[in-house]
């Protein structure tokens, strides 16, 4: 899994968003926002990580159980899914 | 670059617009040369920006989009370049409407149609001629010394309400129609993607996290608000009553 090369994470005025540059700018629904650990995550998935990977390295960020990474991460994911943001 | 004298003949300029020294060619009476007058200053140096549109460009856009007149098209594409270019000199254009009281620039975005001229014309009603419009379409706001300052430029869309002043950034607001005055604050989010809707996306990335920097700068220190409004004076006075004195500074 990796995100879509064209969109840029950053935070503005304490909200992480997440801004598409590019073609991907004719859609405005492709504009999100994310909390301190998804924005983690979105940094960890720009140079690609599987869903097992992704719960390996929120669990070294964070101090939560394994169950909670992991509903975490699946959240995390399909929300991107969902914006069309993961490029797979 | 190419003209000929099929488009009338080009004319070399230097303006000073938003701070920024810019080197113009533009076609004589045309759109932009008009508008574009009170902004001529004779400054020393190189342009920091330069403007030009060749004739096989503006033909070119002028077949994909024929309801644009020929110096429409110059219009456009000039205005377009300027605000991809701005970024450097840490500024960017926002769709609204800019207007000034008390030495403070409030800026009403929406998209087109929806009010945002009509509503500052409440203003002008409401406060008489200690207001006036500083851009009625695209003004420049600049981050200078930490301090967001709006601009006019000659760029203001169909109308040619601009004035050559750069004036501090008061407040923000979105509106929409609606049968009764109201006006709240808006979160981070909502200003973010409010601003980032009604400007020139960028195209690459290092481009738009410059732009995302400035946003996080501007948000930081300015009101920003979503208004539902009628067209009236009561509604220039309800929302200047919650923008005044809402600058973080």
């Amino acid at each position: 899994m990796k995100v879509k090369s064209d969109f840029v994470l950053k935070e503005v005025a304490g909200q992480w968003i997440v801004a598409p540059s590019g073609d991907a700018s004719i859609s405005f629904n492709a504009m999100i926002t994310l909390n301190d650990s998804g924005a983690f995550l979105w940094k960890t998935l720009e140079g690609g990580a599987s869903e097992e990977e992704l719960v390996s390295a929120l669990l070294g960020e964070y101090e939560v159980s394994e169950e909670t990474a992991r509903a975490g991460v699946r959240n995390f994911v399909e929300k991107i899914r969902e914006a069309n943001l993961l490029d797979d | 670059m190419n003209y000929t004298d099929v488009f009338g003949e080009p004319t070399r300029g230097k303006y000073v617009i938003a701070g920024i020294n810019v080197g113009m060619i533009l076609r004589k009476d045309w759109t932009t040369h008009q508008q574009a007058r009170d902004y001529l200053c004779d400054f020393d140096g190189e342009p920091q920006i330069v403007e030009g549109i060749d004739d096989e460009f503006i033909r070119e856009k002028h077949k994909e989009y024929p309801h644009l007149s020929l110096a429409d098209c110059e219009y456009m594409w000039t205005g377009a370049h300027f605000c991809e270019e701005l970024l450097k000199f840490d500024g960017f254009m926002l769709h609204a409407s800019a207007v000034v009281y008390k030495e403070r620039a409030y800026l009403f975005s929406a998209p087109s149609g929806t009010g945002k001229s009509t509503h500052t014309k409440q203003w002008l009603d409401a406060f008489g001629e200690d207001a006036y419009i500083l851009n009625d379409d695209k003004p420049v706001i600049r981050l200078l010394n930490g301090k967001a300052v709006v601009f006019g430029t000659p760029w203001s869309g169909k109308t040619d309400q601009n004035r050559n002043a750069g004036v501090l950034l008061g407040g923000i607001c979105f509106l929409e129609r609606a049968d009764e005055n109201w006006i709240k604050p808006v979160g981070a989010k909502d200003a973010a993607f409010g601003i980032l809707n009604q400007t020139i996306r960028p195209g690459d990335k290092k481009r738009l996290v410059k732009l995302l920097e400035l946003l996080d700068n501007v948000i930081k220190t300015t009101g920003v608000f979503r208004m539902g409004c009628t067209i009236s004076t009561d509604a220039a006075i309800m929302s200047y009553d919650a923008m005044k004195g809402e600058t973080r500074a």
